[in-house]
């Protein structure tokens, strides 16, 4: 038994990966119902469970909306939990999320992206985490089994730091990484302790507790409303920097980094870029080094932090390119384009005026390729020279 | 006789503290859910963590910033939320070693309704919380609208009378006994007229609730809602245990009893002469109403005699 509590390379699925990490952050109440491709993580904690490893209340709720209220109600009472879902099992739990951010609950969240009610499809994409943005959550997208782990890791100190209070949401592609087994290192858990034991020296929570009158979630009035949204903002606004400062020491403690809010991979001397996110990063990555090659001089920007928005850090690596593309894995009506492509452009102040190009790919388990990406970075070195371009382009 | 009568303990004698809540609170005159809140609290003790919604008991339970009007911790949800938020809470007590009760106290709507489904979900978990519905029969806080707890016939702002409609045309959702199906430690039926036989329940339900889940379903005529004076709630609350529309009872781990005892019940129509939302009743529509009643009451004395004796066996 203690044996899994040691420091360990193994072969485990994405979904594997993530819960390992919540036991080992010693979570006190778990609450989550299975969804695919989320419920290995469930059956996954439910074993830990029973076999005696993970000391935690583990509630087999009757449905997501539950298990929101029940995550969200017991860190308000002063403990640690965890909750993971899916597509529509997220937007099941959707009035809850906004309490669980008003309340400044800090629970932590996986969400493994699939597309979400309409058409049914029981398929990867990044819908589900789009319709949410909204709710005041901290949400981080992660690339490969090993940064799940060490994400939701670093999710609890984000969450429960005293600056932050904020209920965070770690997504991850569904199907590609949710069931790809790749090799993860996953640290004994007196390292996580070590890394999470500063949360205990800092000054403690509010705590609803017997006999002590404290009302969670009364009405709030006039300012008092104000008061409470503006605060919440700011605590969004302090995730950026506490991102980069809680994860500059999970390296000194595990040696493993990524960038912080966003990672710049052969950026220097880019003259285009594209920016994605999720399990496509891989893929991207392989395509910009053959690009490279064949002397393309294209960078590509992974965006690990979605809200809050990285304005700061995106703006500051595509002032000046010639060209900038954007790879979504989702779509956003209204607009007629892809979700972070519509924030990236609204970066153009602080970026300038520069050719931009919407990518839509990936919907519903469709495969990125690489061909694709090369097609888009053939497209973006296009505009970049001045040839007319098409703004956004659906795929395949 | 005599004797007897003084041995009954008193309602005062339940009570573990002075009144926990504001002298004035914002509620109407005649409100049987002020009453409630007021008595669960102090038959309850201070101890007591409340989890509540939007609704009638909102602004008094809720507070406003950082004014309250009670002295108990307390949990505002949504209304899909309440049995689900009331398990953190008392799943991370139990974690870590907190004593605590944990009282979800909200109306009808949310419990028979939109928050049916984490209510069913908390009791069949067995989650170690007391429930509490406060059963005004509609949504009354949002302006008078049906709800699954409201009666057949029931005039309301979403079944009004008019040429083609005669008020709601479905009967109420038989929710203590629903609840009692659950085959949870305690479940039992109260109401405001009948104080001494509430407060029994409260205590048992406290003390069952350190097992497992307890449910209260306490009858609360609204004023406004139901078209009644301010000063006739308590009166209306009385015909509904006389007409056996509302018979208290008790589940204790599987014997069902019936608390109290009527032995000539009234016909149903002496409740709705009182009560102006079902006061337009003709006589074919009463004897619907009272065949109803009637056969509510044959089950559940039927379900007294068979578990007579015969306590479930610890879950």
């Amino acid at each position: 038994m203690a044996a899994v509590l040691d420091r360990q390379r193994k072969v485990i699925t994405g979904n594997g990966a993530a819960a390992y990490a919540a036991m080992l952050c010693r979570p006190d109440v778990i609450a989550a119902y299975p969804i695919t491709p989320q419920s290995e993580v469930v059956e996954q904690l439910a074993k830990f469970h029973a076999d005696g490893l993970l000391d935690c209340e583990y509630v087999t709720v009757e449905g997501e909306n539950s298990a929101q209220n029940v995550v969200c109600a017991a860190t308000m009472a002063g403990g640690r939990a965890f909750t993971a879902t899916s597509s529509y099992g997220l937007v099941y739990m959707y009035d809850a999320m906004f309490n669980t951010a008003g309340y400044r609950a800090p629970v932590v969240m996986v969400n493994v992206n699939r597309e979400p009610p309409g058409i049914h499809a029981v398929c990867s994409g990044q819908q589900d985490m789009i319709s949410v943005r909204d709710t005041g959550w901290v949400q981080l997208v992660v690339e490969n089994c090993q940064e799940i782990l060490d994400t939701v890791i670093m999710a609890f100190r984000l969450a429960e730091d005293f600056d932050i209070q904020l209920p965070v949401i770690v997504n991850y592609d569904g199907y590609y990484l949710s069931f790809l087994a790749e090799s993860v290192d996953i640290p004994a858990i007196a390292e996580v302790d070590r890394y999470l034991e500063v949360l205990k020296r800092q000054p403690p929570r509010p705590q609803l507790l017997p006999g002590q009158p404290i009302g969670c979630g009364s009405h709030g009035i006039g300012m008092g409303y104000v008061e409470l949204r503006k605060k919440h903002m700011a605590a969004m606004e302090r995730v950026k920097t506490k991102l980069e400062e809680i994860e500059g020491e999970f390296a000194e403690i595990f040696g493993r980094s990524y960038g912080g809010q966003i990672e710049e991979y052969r950026t220097e001397d880019a003259d285009i870029v594209l920016v994605t996110s999720g399990s496509a990063v891989g893929t991207a990555r392989a395509v910009v080094d053959a690009k490279r090659e064949e002397g393309v001089k294209v960078g590509l920007v992974k965006l690990r932090l979605f809200r809050p928005f990285p304005k700061e850090r995106l703006s500051a690596a595509l002032r000046g390119r010639k060209a900038v593309g954007v790879l979504d894995r989702s779509i956003c009506f209204g607009w007629d384009c892809g979700p972070l492509y519509m924030e990236v452009r609204a970066l153009t102040p602080e970026m300038g005026i520069l050719p931009l190009l919407s990518f839509i790919d990936g919907l519903a388990n469709m495969d990125i390729t690489k061909e694709h990406i090369a097609g888009m970075i053939d497209e973006i070195k296009a505009a970049a020279e001045g040839r007319p371009y098409q703004e956004v382009t659906w795929l395949p | 006789m005599a004797e007897q009568r003084k041995r009954r303990p008193r309602v005062c004698e339940y009570y573990q503290n002075e009144d926990q809540f504001a002298k004035g609170v914002a509620l109407c005159s005649g409100c049987t859910l002020e009453l409630n809140l007021r008595f669960v609290s102090r038959v309850l003790g201070k101890d007591i963590i409340f989890v509540g919604t939007p609704s009638c008991s909102a602004p008094v339970l809720h507070g406003q910033n950082t004014m309250a009007w009670h002295r108990h911790p307390y949990y505002a949800c949504t209304m899909t939320g309440v049995a689900s938020s009331a398990t953190g809470l008392t799943r991370y007590y139990q974690k870590a070693g907190i004593e605590a009760t944990v009282v979800c106290h909200t109306g009808d709507g949310c419990a028979m309704d939109v928050g049916f489904q984490t209510l069913s979900g908390a009791a069949e978990r067995n989650e170690k919380i007391i429930y509490i519905t406060y059963d005004n029969e509609g949504y009354m806080n949002t302006g008078i609208q049906q709800s699954s707890g409201t009666p057949f016939g029931a005039a309301t702002s979403t079944t009004p009378l008019g040429r083609e409609s005669r008020g709601k045309t479905t009967a109420s959702k038989n929710m203590p006994m629903v609840m009692a199906m659950h085959d949870v430690p305690y479940v039992a039926t109260a109401t405001l007229s009948h104080l001494e036989d509430y407060a029994k329940k409260l205590v048992k339900a406290k003390a069952a609730s350190k097992e497992g889940f307890a449910y209260i379903h306490v009858f609360c005529p609204c004023v406004p809602g139901w078209r009644i004076p301010t000063d006739a709630s308590i009166q209306v609350c009385r015909e509904a245990v006389r007409t056996n529309y509302f018979p208290l009872w008790e589940m204790e781990r599987g014997v069902w009893r019936i608390t109290q005892k009527v032995k000539e019940p009234k016909p149903v129509s002496e409740l709705t002469r009182l009560v102006g939302k079902l006061r337009h009743l003709n006589d074919e529509e009463l004897a619907r109403l009272q065949a109803q009643v009637d056969h509510r009451f044959r089950v559940l004395q039927a379900l007294c005699v068979a578990s007579e004796g015969v306590p479930q066996s610890e879950s």
